[in-house]
């Protein structure tokens, strides 16, 4: 039985997904830098634990890099455009006066310990959630997730997974050129020519993927319009987009507490149920067969609710008490921290343990 | 690696710093300003219940509003989308855990992330000495407060624009009752742009105010627009007198308040040992990754 569980195999790609966009909503709701770090740090060992030698696999740690570069942009906006909220001046820069229509930016002038925190923090949170997409891709098959997808779903999911996919494969082929180019000995000295012989070759390699992969969608029947009237495709075409961009929106709103109410539930109730309409005007005209289609087995199911419960734990928490979640910068002082989101962000943690390790490749 | 060091240096300051108190008793006094130096800063909690305080903050220069609360003692908050140019929270009031019996909206709790809503907020008022309280038509951060006045913050709970609550603290210093009200005539916003600045308040030549930072900021922007208009008001020179101070409520200098941080981290049900575990579990995990990472790259190398 035990034996069985931990088989090794891929997980369901929607597994992975859910776990991720899981740890990504928590995120999303705090900017305590405890917590955030806690969830970096579970999201990259479980990334680590579990990830497959697959080449998309190994392009999560530019999502550290894209992470790191995101804080420390953040900070330094601070620097230069007004960083004199709250009391504790740390560095005195010469203000460079501007003109009265400039009126309410400000060029640098004193910097105070509270806005660099502020920075800090708001760019930790982004950087976090960056994070937790980036372990998604790494961990989840893209082409798998693909497949993976309802059938009424084929336009739309076809565009979300070639986007989805788009970094982590170009990521792949910079690292492709860039061993090709180390095999060769090619010459490291000069930056910029080193910059030039990577970047064509990999947008070269970006091109001759993508039509291949549209020259393999072909083959395979996307695109195929079938026997059903223009007006009819129109409709139900509309519908879909409507109802995702009402679901877009919903969501949005839902998981930011500071939209207006009116945006959240309602918008998402009516945009799910026009796109559900959508995806049944769509699912009765799209026969697609599935070649041994994914299951949801014990594993996914552990995977995808600790991500949903690490997300759980956030909103409960942050609806009994968000000072722990938004700690306060009015008076600098080490941010707070209590039990429960720490815990919470800890069952995050659990994939790492009670999920199989992937297939190896053979190569 | 500036950056770094900075960071290093403001997380240093951040251990360094001294305990807030509720009322940061190295800033200002408490009670009425003894003479027409500086000015007095009257906050009522009205029906959230709490005795109202009165300090003094004996500022010689000019400042704006937030100068004048922070410079008297006072704990703020400022919302997290406009910054200290909208205070949602006094002295901790109304706090995170605080359910406030707004009208249509049961158990709202403010949560200081965006502007409060029109039916609880912390009004702003102003008067000069021995004057009647004036519903301050510009943003705490965008208008000067009046030497030898008085800065008033009232909890606006349920209120219209012709019922919000004056402080209930007469405009008056004690020793100069009776006296004519003598205050300067404010320019009203002549335009409906929240960064817009009283022309020749400290804050529209930056930092001539000499405040906490607060004047010389500019990047947000009060939202007062979300709220009832002021009264409109004629704008006669000779202002109404003050009320009589014997209608004042009883008030306290804020001298017994508690810590705020204190406070705070009571109601959040903080744990001292909480952030060292995250701390620990960063770096026990930051490890386990690196082991892993370097198995499973041998693993694969070999």
């Amino acid at each position: 039985m035990l034996a069985r569980y931990f088989l090794p195999r891929d997980l369901h790609p929607g597994a992975w997904w859910v776990w991720a966009l899981g740890l990504a909503v928590a995120a999303s709701r705090t900017t305590n830098p405890w917590l955030l770090l806690t969830i970096l740090a579970v999201a990259c060992y479980v990334v680590i634990a579990r990830r497959a030698d697959a080449p998309w696999a190994m392009a999560f740690r530019l999502y550290l890099y894209l992470g790191a570069f995101i804080v420390a942009m953040r900070v330094l906006f601070r620097f230069v455009f007004g960083g004199a909220e709250g009391s504790t001046i740390i560095l005195a820069l010469p203000e460079i006066p501007l003109p009265a229509w400039a009126a309410g930016i400000r060029l640098l002038g004193d910097v105070s310990a509270e806005s660099l925190l502020g920075g800090l923090y708001d760019g930790l949170r982004l950087a976090t959630m960056v994070v937790c997409l980036g372990a998604a891709n790494a961990l989840a098959n893209p082409k798998r997730l693909l497949k993976a997808m309802p059938p009424a779903l084929y336009e739309v999911g076809t565009a979300v997974v070639v986007a989805l996919s788009v970094f982590p494969q170009l990521a792949e082929s910079v690292l492709r050129v860039r061993r090709a180019r180390t095999l060769r000995g090619g010459a490291t000295g000069r930056r910029f020519r080193a910059l030039h012989a990577i970047i064509i070759p990999v947008l070269e390699d970006a091109l001759d993927r993508s039509l291949r992969l549209a020259a393999s969608m072909d083959s395979r029947g996307y695109g195929r319009a079938g026997r059903v009237a223009a007006r009819a495709r129109l409709a139900t075409g509309a519908l879909m987009i409507v109802g995702l961009i009402g679901v877009c929106v919903g969501v949005y709103a839902t998981l930011d507490g500071s939209t207006p109410r009116f945006l959240a539930a309602p918008v998402l109730v009516a945009g799910l149920v026009v796109a559900l309409v959508g995806f049944r005007l769509a699912g009765r005209r799209v026969h697609r067969t599935r070649y041994r289609p994914d299951r949801w087995r014990a594993p996914e199911i552990v995977v995808a609710t600790s991500g949903v419960a690490v997300a759980v734990a956030f909103f409960a928490t942050s609806g009994v008490n968000p000072t722990n979640l938004n700690p306060s910068l009015v008076v600098l002082s080490w941010p707070l921290l209590s039990w429960p989101p720490l815990l919470g962000a800890a069952v995050g943690l659990v994939p790492a343990v009670l999920s199989p390790i992937p297939e190896p490749v053979t190569a | 690696m500036r950056t770094l060091v900075v960071l290093a240096v403001a997380a240093l300051t951040a251990t360094l710093a001294p305990v807030a108190r509720a009322v940061d008793h190295s800033k200002g006094y408490p009670g009425y300003c003894r003479n027409a130096t500086g000015v007095t800063v009257v906050v009522d909690f009205q029906q959230l219940g709490g005795t109202t305080i009165v300090r003094c903050d004996p500022r010689p220069t000019r400042g704006t509003g937030l100068d004048a609360v922070k410079g008297a003692g006072f704990q703020i908050e400022g919302v997290v989308r406009w910054g200290e140019g909208f205070i949602c929270r006094i002295e901790n009031r109304p706090s995170a855990v605080e359910e406030i019996p707004v009208a249509g909206d049961d158990g709202y709790r403010e949560a200081c992330r965006d502007t409060p809503p029109a039916s609880a907020y912390w009004s702003y008022w102003h008067a000069g000495n021995n004057c009647q309280w004036e519903y301050s038509q510009w943003g705490v951060k965008n208008r000067d407060f009046v030497p030898g006045g008085f800065e008033g913050w009232s909890f606006s709970l349920n209120a219209t624009a012709d019922t919000n609550p004056t402080p209930r603290i007469a405009a008056v210093r004690p020793g100069t009752t009776g006296q004519p009200c003598d205050a300067p005539d404010e320019p009203e916003p002549t335009t409906a742009d929240p960064n817009a600045r009283q022309p020749g308040a400290a804050g529209a030549q930056n930092g001539a105010g000499g405040g906490s930072g607060g004047s010389t900021e500019t990047s947000t922007a009060p939202g007062r627009d979300a709220l009832p208009p002021p009264k409109p008001r004629t704008g006669s020179p000779d202002r109404a007198e003050a009320d009589d101070p014997s209608g004042n409520v009883a008030f306290t200098g804020g001298e017994k308040a508690r810590d705020v941080t204190e406070v705070v981290r009571e109601q959040s049900g903080a744990s001292d040992y909480a952030p060292w575990a995250a701390g620990g579990a960063v770096v026990l995990l930051g490890l386990a990754t690196w082991l892993t990472a370097r198995r499973r790259k041998r693993s694969r190398e070999a």
